[in-house]
């Protein structure tokens, strides 16, 4: 889901996005790793989770781990309205986003056949 | 009340807090196609799909629980024939899987939100009584998503600012508006657990993690939901 409001402040410049899809790639941002752990143990349900929940409260801290978890819920959340709706890419979304998309690997999608 | 936090201890926002409150009055109130009991009827199948526990209804339609566990445990492999099949079963429509779809992934959201900070699951509110108000809005249109939009001026007074400068608004925060409340609660939790749209627009510090920490963790939920968009 790389939307425009990734595009409007920036981020895809200071953010290495093959960390999303590659947990062994270097998002180029603190904490990623942990943070990018703690999202897959959250979405997948593993025993990892607590671990990570701690290692954020006391790394990062109470404060972060909140937000964090905020993030997964709502991303959990409109990953299944694009899902569900089988809605396509903004025109102007994908002209920012179809170099990366295709770096990324996520034409491999199967959701691809519904936005593109 | 709903969502008291006072024995947690984290540091819980209060946009959290009154985000997630809506959300379960949401649920608990008669829709425009689903009542009360049938919506929350619909979160417990979601819910109980989460936790890949099998659960049947007496109250929805068949097709209409078979959405819910693909929309919350198979979301990758929905496509056009689903959705069209799924609306053209007996006792559902385009406006009823709207209005499911709402349903379902507010509820999750929430859920989600709980288990990730290990927490247990808020209990599902009582439904409220009532009929749903059958009434689809007039300006719905076939666009390219599956169901029909609304455009901005088919929305409720006061919400038309949440489509930006466009009429038919970016397609994700369109997608349910043919149940034109969807698109203020998928505005306001949102803002309960992400960002509010104008924040979506403005520089750091938004939140204790920065914007590369979330948009890295958003697109880490995406890729692992395997979601194009």
């Amino acid at each position: 889901m790389l939307r425009e409001s990734s595009q409007q402040g920036g981020t895809l410049d200071s953010l290495n996005l093959h960390g999303a899809v590659n947990p062994e790639a270097d998002s180029g941002v603190p904490y990623g790793s942990l943070l990018t752990a703690f999202a897959e143990a959250a979405v997948r349900q593993t025993d990892a989770l607590p671990g990570l929940r701690e290692r954020i409260a006391s790394e990062m801290g109470p404060q972060e781990l909140v937000d964090a978890a905020g993030v997964v819920a709502n991303f959990q959340r409109m990953v299944r309205i694009a899902d569900g709706c089988g809605i396509p890419l903004d025109d102007y979304t994908k002209a920012a986003t179809d170099d990366v998309r295709g770096e990324l690997g996520l034409y491999e999608f199967a959701s691809a056949a519904n936005t593109v | 009340m709903a969502f008291n936090y006072d024995g947690v201890d984290l540091p819980i926002r209060e946009t959290t807090v009154a985000s997630q409150r809506m959300s379960w009055q949401m649920i608990a109130a008669p829709g425009r196609w689903w009542t009360g009991a049938e919506r929350v009827e619909i979160a417990r199948i979601g819910r109980a799909a989460r936790d890949f526990q099998p659960a049947g209804s007496e109250l929805l339609p068949e097709a209409a629980v078979f959405a819910i566990q693909k929309l919350v445990v198979d979301n990758a492999s929905l496509n056009r024939e689903f959705y069209e099949q799924t609306s053209a079963a007996d006792g559902m429509s385009e406006d009823r899987y709207v209005e499911l779809v709402a349903v379902v992934v507010h509820a999750l959201s929430i859920d989600e939100f709980h288990r990730a900070l290990g927490l247990e699951p808020e209990p599902l509110p009582e439904p409220l009584p009532g009929e749903p108000s059958r009434v689809r809005p007039a300006l719905a249109a076939q666009r390219a998503s599956w169901p029909p939009l609304v455009p901005r001026d088919g929305l409720n007074d006061g919400d038309q600012m949440l489509y930006g400068p466009l009429e038919w608004g970016a397609n994700v925060i369109s997608a349910l508006s043919l149940i034109p409340e969807n698109v203020r609660w998928l505005h306001d939790l949102s803002e309960g657990h992400y960002l509010s749209f104008a924040e979506m627009r403005q520089p750091d510090p938004l939140r204790a993690i920065s914007r590369p920490q979330i948009e890295l963790i958003a697109a880490r939920v995406s890729a692992l939901n395997e979601c194009f968009y």
